[in-house]
């Protein structure tokens, strides 16, 4: 097991569930014992479950006046692109739907194959895969920025929250919870080092 | 042997370095330009990052108002010079504070996602509030600059290796007493 934040290499051990290892070196974290057996798989099946409404029902619906205007969660996405923000609105679909739905997919393919007795070819490869949707898989940043926007909205417009809110929430939620209790170091293989490492 | 190591690590920060300084420039453009329109019964009003903020503490959301401004201010001025910190250390030679600079490297890389909170917001406000005549929001030209900042910003992290702030080879931690 290789440290990711100073190259070091590592004795693996097979840790308890709460505890942590920790880079004799750097004392970066380098796995955590994981929570029951099942608990991630069934964590990331239900996010996935959950991610369908968040995409289909109602977001938010919003009323001034007799006038009501309902928003699913790519309605936001689809202004920007209309108002000629192609890139932007791009980004936004990544970041708030697509690689966190994509993310516990990964996750779940990962621990899948293990509780079937069946194993996959290249777990280091979609590891890696899972660790690279991190940096943009990022829905807890939508919901907070939907919930400043509630805020900020106040009494201008009547509010109201639709089920598919609540579903985005549960299912990022169930991101978290996959990601604290996925294993990087099971499947992790040393990254190829970039740099003065990588020649020295 | 490590005047070659240093040069190589001197080679390796370039892009993180050249990333950076695009996101520093970027955020010039991403605080000055608007990032919002709203038109309110034929009333137009441009906001920037600074002054949606500041709008929303004169409205009484105090809270809401210092959690824009953590987000889309500080954090990526915090990141950008915690990288820039890291990287001029790395420069100078082998940095004596590897483990301090490597935590400071990581609480980076955790921190910059919260900095897409005023992309997310825009995009949800442009898309739920269009009232016609009554209320309009539209985004504008700061948030596209903004989110290239924060783009720029992940992807210096991401270039930066912190490996190479370990290319001396500092002597692991002592063991823990029993």
């Amino acid at each position: 097991m290789t440290c990711r934040l100073c190259g070091l290499d590592h004795r693996s051990v097979r840790l308890a569930p709460g505890e942590t290892a920790r880079c004799t070196r750097c004392d970066g974290l380098l796995a955590k014992g994981r929570h029951g057996g099942d608990f991630p798989l069934v964590i990331c099946v239900t996010g996935l479950v959950l991610a369908l409404p968040a995409c289909f029902l109602p977001f938010i619906s919003a009323g001034k006046l007799g006038a009501e205007r309902i928003s699913t969660l790519f309605t936001g996405v689809g202004a920007l692109w209309d108002n000629g923000m192609r890139a932007l609105a791009v980004l936004v679909l990544l970041c708030g739907a697509l690689l966190p739905i994509l993310l516990l997919c990964t996750l779940a393919v990962l621990q899948a194959p293990a509780r079937v007795g069946r194993w996959i070819a290249s777990p280091e490869l979609l590891a890696r895969a899972a660790r690279s949707l991190e940096l943009g898989a990022i829905p807890e940043v939508q919901v907070l920025a939907v919930l400043v926007a509630l805020m900020k909205l106040g009494t201008q417009v009547n509010v109201t929250i639709g089920p598919a809110f609540w579903c985005y929430c549960a299912m990022s939620f169930c991101l978290l919870l996959a990601q604290r209790g996925f294993d990087q170091g099971a499947f992790s293989e040393r990254p190829p080092e970039r740099g003065a490492l990588k020649e020295s | 042997m490590k005047r070659a190591s240093m040069g190589l690590s001197l080679k390796g920060t370039s892009a993180a370095t050249a990333l950076a300084v695009a996101a520093a420039l970027m955020l010039v453009p991403a605080n000055l330009l608007p990032v919002l329109t709203t038109d309110q019964a034929g009333k137009n009003r441009d906001d920037t990052i600074l002054s949606g903020a500041i709008e929303l503490w004169k409205h009484g959301l105090g809270a809401i108002s210092v959690i824009v401004i953590t987000a889309s201010i500080i954090i990526p001025i915090l990141k950008l010079a915690g990288l820039g910190w890291i990287i001029v250390s790395v420069r100078r030679g082998p940095p004596k504070n590897a483990r301090r600079l490597t935590r400071v490297y990581a609480a980076l890389d955790f921190i910059g996602r919260w900095s897409m909170l005023d992309v997310f917001l825009a995009a949800f406000l442009t898309g739920l509030v269009q009232f016609g005549e009554l209320t309009m929001v539209e985004a504008r030209s700061g948030i596209v600059a903004f989110a290239a900042a924060v783009i720029l910003t992940v992807l210096a992290t991401q270039a930066f290796d912190p490996r190479t702030l370990w290319a001396a080879g500092p002597a692991p931690l002592p063991a823990p007493s029993p």
